[in-house]
């Protein structure tokens, strides 16, 4: 009988910008259910928090009849003020840390009887454990308590038990080699600054400062799907050889796209140009091009309080754009039936993303409108697909615009937030261009060359693993991995095959020494055309002096030296894992958060499956009578 | 856990090593080691290495390996050891060490809420000063609640001994100190008390004789030929090689090109705005140079040197190794991966030039072992002869135990000579740690922690008296 049942295990997986939890195993397992943004907002009381934005509203009856009494709303989209407590993979703030995690329990509504299964970053140091430890033990009353890693995490999720796990988190990234499930703690890259997904979107604003784009716009291009990077060799469009190709073969995306100048100017041309690559291309009107000015900046427009002549242009401009687009449809059918294959995002020069406008949001919330005033600005400023309205769960395109998102978003547009359509050059493919790719490539060479068992080396090139949301962004994989071998891959082209592989022409010699290799190439003289010269030169070389000496021996301690290293130098070749197959609903949504679907397996090893032999958890018991010292006993 | 009662905290000023986690330090030339007592592996393993920027607004120091790995102009990256294998800049060294305590141990004192700056400007003026204050006491003391035992090479002088408790009690506030060889401590770990140990670091050759758990002072013998020095004689492989083998670190390289052996590579290269440092480059030579000697560099296994009789002809026939170089350039190296180890061992077969005089006889290895063994007294060489540990992370070097018996063999040919070597290289590299860990969980080590009111007593000359 196991001392727990699947669907009382808690897991919380904490992250710099996303917690996630879940309460209960399911018979398959599935993404978490419970993601919540790793925030927290300080309330009123100092050291109190509260999980939302808290504004203040004021209401005029009230006021007039000069009443103290003050309402208060929650709001759940705002992130103003907002307390990060995680940031770079540490706790900087342990009290607000506490509410956050106080906050994600509540939020599950546990019965009594849970145990629970904390991830743990990385970096977080032994006493730290501690500290955690005494507080789920004394807060909770947890009758369980589990610290996983979550690299180790990862590497239980894809099933393997040697592997190098890169995690891309928001700001930093982690390198742990794993051996036989066992982390090297020594080299292992922590907290590596600079390399995650923030610096991702930094790299574009940086490129998209000058175009009037902000933080926030970066953030969600970089989370749009047209935001890609490419691997090293590939030329960016609009450079000489793709530009040939582009106009040409897409009629219909130059007719949108090729609207002279760029950026703001561009960007005006609402609606006309095509929404990406998941949605179908409209050609329409370009009339509005003299909107451009601050087109990008509408929420300082609303701040300044011109917001009443704007909201009036900016019906006008829907109404016309509503009749354009009937006179447009027709058009469309027709460009349709002669539009040949679209082109893929990375051959294009420009496209358009929806934005969601949180700052606008926040704007005209704090300009205390009446609701019915509020929600009918915001229907004026949302550029987003008009059949918006008519769809109740408004899924569809919304998967498919965000579908790099957190998913997040999805709820939050639902509130009625406002979309506005941006659109951007090549700039979108620059987001690592500051050399992410590379000190992350770095961080896996020093990780891997630390390992002190360098025959282990060769297996952990072959099996890396990439995780983490910030690798999410499309291409961002794929790219890694080449800059890791254009830098890094020794070339098996070169003298590497000699000592990596026993030449297959020559047989394996057994230990007796009496199968000495022989050599089955030509004569001396002539080495194979096909054969490489040094190929044929060392195994003759070895041969020769191996015969004069009538004995094996000399190509023994080569051999044993190849046991001390099978390689004498890694990586002859560098490879991910595959995700596993049989996890479906993991499937779906990819494998970014592969240490949750880990700590799901190891929850379900170490509390039920095993009955607490691998002593993979601390219990209440184990706690009263050694304290929180002791989780480094059960730690997995 | 033998607390009487678990419901007791256990009363203050009874330092068990058990209970409160002590902290083991371990600090060499080339990384620094940390870690829990009791562990069998230190946590946390720094590189003594740091870089330093130089601002208008004074120096930056950065540490661990994160920040000194990445290209930047004017980072200089420097170690705070001196030339003899003592701490020459305390300063920094205590930063170093206490970055790599409390970077993986211990974690920045968060303390609470009033105090981690976050809610500053909510007090009245005068409270958040004091708040202030104590925050600041409260950073400058990342060990209030460890006792910290710290290894020192045999040949520490008494001013520097002095240094580290100070150190340790007045910056870092522990509450008990004890500081002991790191040759003591490598046999400890081998399970031995008494023998020979053979500490070939990276700045630093040692050999130590030890008897029952006490270090021979004037047996102990040192000397400069180790890691660094194999890395520079294989510099002079490469620089003294035809043609001349360029060392290019992997920062420099954008792309490389796959390129038939010996044939000069084809790789992109970087361009930098300000070029990083020579310290810097070197640094990242290391690293190539590291990953040499690993995969390449071979000690002639003897017996007899690389020199006598046709043993070199015999190391050029064997099987080659084959090596790429970051930029693409590879090469097999065949009787030249026999060279850079060789001076180790025979002073006449190093390779020299104007920086790389000819080391001294004196200095080879089983010099310094027939020196040790001299200083002991002949009744008690047998006994040290027959537990010769070997430590240290350049004893790695493939065969290199092979050749050290055969030599010691051959200085003592009388006596039964037997190698400890810990067969897994964590326990080869982190030997003097591991040693510390177990002498700090110990029981009967509790008594010679010397605790913070003796050394407030005493001062700082309390260490001489108590750790022998």
């Amino acid at each position: 009988m196991p001392p727990f049942k699947d669907d009382q295990i808690i897991i919380i997986a904490p992250g710099s910008e996303t917690t996630l939890a879940q309460l209960g195993l399911p018979e398959s397992f599935t993404p978490a259910r419970l993601r919540v943004r790793s925030r927290m907002f300080a309330a009123e009381k100092e050291g109190e928090w509260e999980p939302y934005k808290i504004r203040r509203r004021q209401n005029k009856a009230e006021e007039a009849s000069g009443g103290d009494e003050r309402l208060y709303e929650e709001d759940r989209v705002s992130e103003e003020g907002a307390v990060w407590p995680i940031q770079e993979g540490r706790i900087v703030d342990w009290s607000c840390f506490f509410a956050l995690i106080t906050h994600v329990y509540n939020a599950l509504n546990p019965p009594f009887h849970t145990p629970i299964l904390l991830i743990a970053q990385p970096v977080w140091t032994p006493k730290e454990h501690e500290k955690l430890t005494q507080f789920f033990f004394e807060k909770f009353k947890t009758p369980a308590f589990g610290l996983l890693d979550a690299a180790l995490a990862t590497s239980w999720a894809y099933g393997v038990h040697t592997s190098t796990v890169v995690d891309v988190g928001k700001e930093k990234v982690d390198v742990t080699a794993i051996s036989e499930f066992i982390p090297h703690t020594q080299g292992r890259v922590m907290s590596l600054p600079g390399c995650g997904g923030e610096a991702l979107t930094q790299g574009l604003l940086a490129r998209l400062k000058s175009k009037g784009l902000n933080r926030e716009m970066c953030e969600q291009l970089k989370k749009s799907p047209i935001c890609e990077i490419l691997p090293p060799d590939v030329s960016l469009p609009g450079t000489k050889e793709a530009s040939e190709h582009a106009p040409i073969t897409n009629p219909a995306a130059a007719a949108s796209t090729g609207a002279p100048g760029s950026g703001p100017a561009a960007a005006s041309a609402i609606g006309t140009a095509p929404r990406g690559p998941g949605v179908d291309t409209e050609v329409g009107d370009d009339a509005n091009a003299e909107e451009a000015e601050g087109v990008l900046d509408v929420a300082s427009i609303v701040a300044g309080g011109k917001m009443n002549e704007y909201l009036a242009k900016k019906e006008k401009e829907k109404q016309e754009k509503a009749a354009a687009k009937k006179k447009g449809n027709a058009d469309a059918a027709a460009a349709n039936a002669a539009r040949p294959i679209r082109l893929p995002n990375s051959k294009r020069e420009k496209v358009t993303f929806l934005y969601v406008d949180h700052a606008l949001l926040d704007n005209l919330k704090n300009m205390n409108l009446g609701s019915e005033k509020l929600a009918e600005a915001q229907s004026t400023l949302d550029e987003g697909p008009q059949r918006k309205g008519e769809e109740g769960a408004d899924g569809e395109s919304h998967s498919a615009v965000e579908a790099n998102g957190t998913g997040e978003h999805g709820t939050a547009t639902r509130n009625g937030s406002i979309r506005r359509e941006i659109e951007v050059g090549t700039e979108r493919f620059m987001a690592a261009e500051d050399g992410v790719l590379e000190r992350i490539a770095d961080a896996v060479h020093r990780t891997i060359s630390s390992v002190d068992e360098v025959n282990k080396r060769s297996e952990l090139w072959d099996s890396l693993l990439v995780c983490g949301n910030g690798s999410k962004v499309r291409g961002f994989k794929e790219a890694l991995l080449a800059t890791i071998q254009t830098k890094y891959l020794i070339s098996p082209s070169s003298a590497t095959i000699f000592t990596s592989e026993i030449p297959s022409n020559i047989s394996t010699p057994a230990g007796t020494g009496t199968n000495t290799p022989q050599p089955q190439l030509g004569p001396h003289g002539g080495a194979p055309a096909h054969v490489n010269p040094l190929l044929y030169a060392a195994t003759t070389a070895q041969t020769q002096h191996l015969m004069p000496h009538g004995t094996p021996t000399p190509l023994m301690p080569g051999m044993s030296h190849n046991q001390h290293s099978s390689h004498g130098q890694t990586p002859t070749s560098i490879k991910y894992v595959k995700p596993p197959e049989y996890f479906p609903e993991w499937k779906e949504v990819g494998f970014d958060e592969s240490a949750f679907l880990g700590a799901q397996v190891a929850a379900k090893v170490i509390f039920v499956v095993d009955q607490g032999q691998s002593k993979g958890y601390m219990t209440r018991p184990d706690y009263n009578e050694q304290g929180p010292t002791a989780i480094h006993d059960y730690a997995l | 856990m033998n607390i009487p009662n678990p419901s007791t905290a256990p009363v203050p000023g009874e330092y068990a090593g058990d209970e409160v986690s002590a902290i083991v330090l371990d600090p060499g030339y080339w990384t620094t080691r940390a870690g829990f007592a009791g562990e069998d592996v230190p946590k946390s393993v720094c590189p003594s290495f740091y870089g330093q920027l130089d601002n208008d607004s004074g120096a930056q120091y950065l540490f661990g390996e994160n920040a000194i790995h990445t290209p930047t102009g004017n980072l200089e990256i420097k170690n705070p050891w001196g030339a003899d294998g003592i701490v020459e800049d305390w300063d920094t060294a205590t930063k170093i060490w206490e970055y790599a305590i409390t970077s993986r141990l211990t974690g920045a004192k968060a303390g609470d809420p009033a105090k981690n700056g976050l809610n500053d400007g909510t007090n009245a003026n005068g409270d958040s000063m004091d708040v202030d204050i104590d925050a600041l006491d409260n950073q400058e003391k990342p060990l209030e609640d460890s006792p910290l035992l710290v290894t020192e090479p045999g040949w520490n002088s008494a001013k520097a001994r002095e240094k580290y408790i100070e150190i340790a009690m007045e910056e870092w506030g522990a509450p008990a100190f004890y500081l002991q060889k790191t040759g003591v401590l490598a046999a400890f770990a081998s399970g031995k008390a008494s023998g020979i140990i053979i500490d070939v670091g990276a700045s630093h050759t040692s050999v130590t004789p030890v008897l029952d758990g006490m270090v021979l002072r004037k047996g102990v013998q040192k000397s400069p030929l180790a890691g660094n020095f194999v890395s520079n004689q294989t510099r002079l492989v490469f620089k003294q090689s035809q043609p001349e083998i360029p060392l290019t670190p992997h920062f420099m390289v954008k792309s490389k090109t796959p390129v038939d052996a010996g044939v000069p590579a084809q790789a992109m290269y970087k361009t930098f705005g300000v070029p990083p440092t020579d310290s810097f480059r070197r640094l990242e030579e290391e690293r190539v140079l590291t990953e040499f000697k690993e995969s390449v560099v071979e000690v002639w296994s003897g017996p007899g040197r690389l020199s006598n009789g046709n043993n070199e002809d015999i190391s050029k026939a064997m099987p080659g190794r084959p090596f790429e170089m970051p930029d693409g350039w590879n090469q097999v190296f065949q009787g030249e991966r026999f060279r850079p180890a060789e001076g180790l061992f025979d002073a006449n077969a190093a390779l020299q030039d104007a920086d790389n005089p000819r080391p001294k006889d004196e200095h080879t290895i089983p010099r310094l072992v027939q020196q040790a063994v001299q200083h002991v007294d002949t009744d008690q060489r047998p006994l040290l002869l027959s537990n010769i540990v070997i430590t240290g992370a350049s004893t790695l070097l493939y065969k290199f135990n092979d050749r050290l018996s055969h030599e010691i063999n051959q200085l003592y040919p009388s006596t039964k000579n037997r190698l400890v070597a810990p067969g897994t290289v964590v326990e080869r590299k982190y030997a003097a740690w591991i040693g510390g860990s177990i002498l700090a969980s110990l029981g009967s080590f509790h008594q010679l922690w010397i605790s913070r009111k003796e050394y407030e007593e005493h001062g700082p000359g309390i260490v001489e008296k108590r750790c022998r």
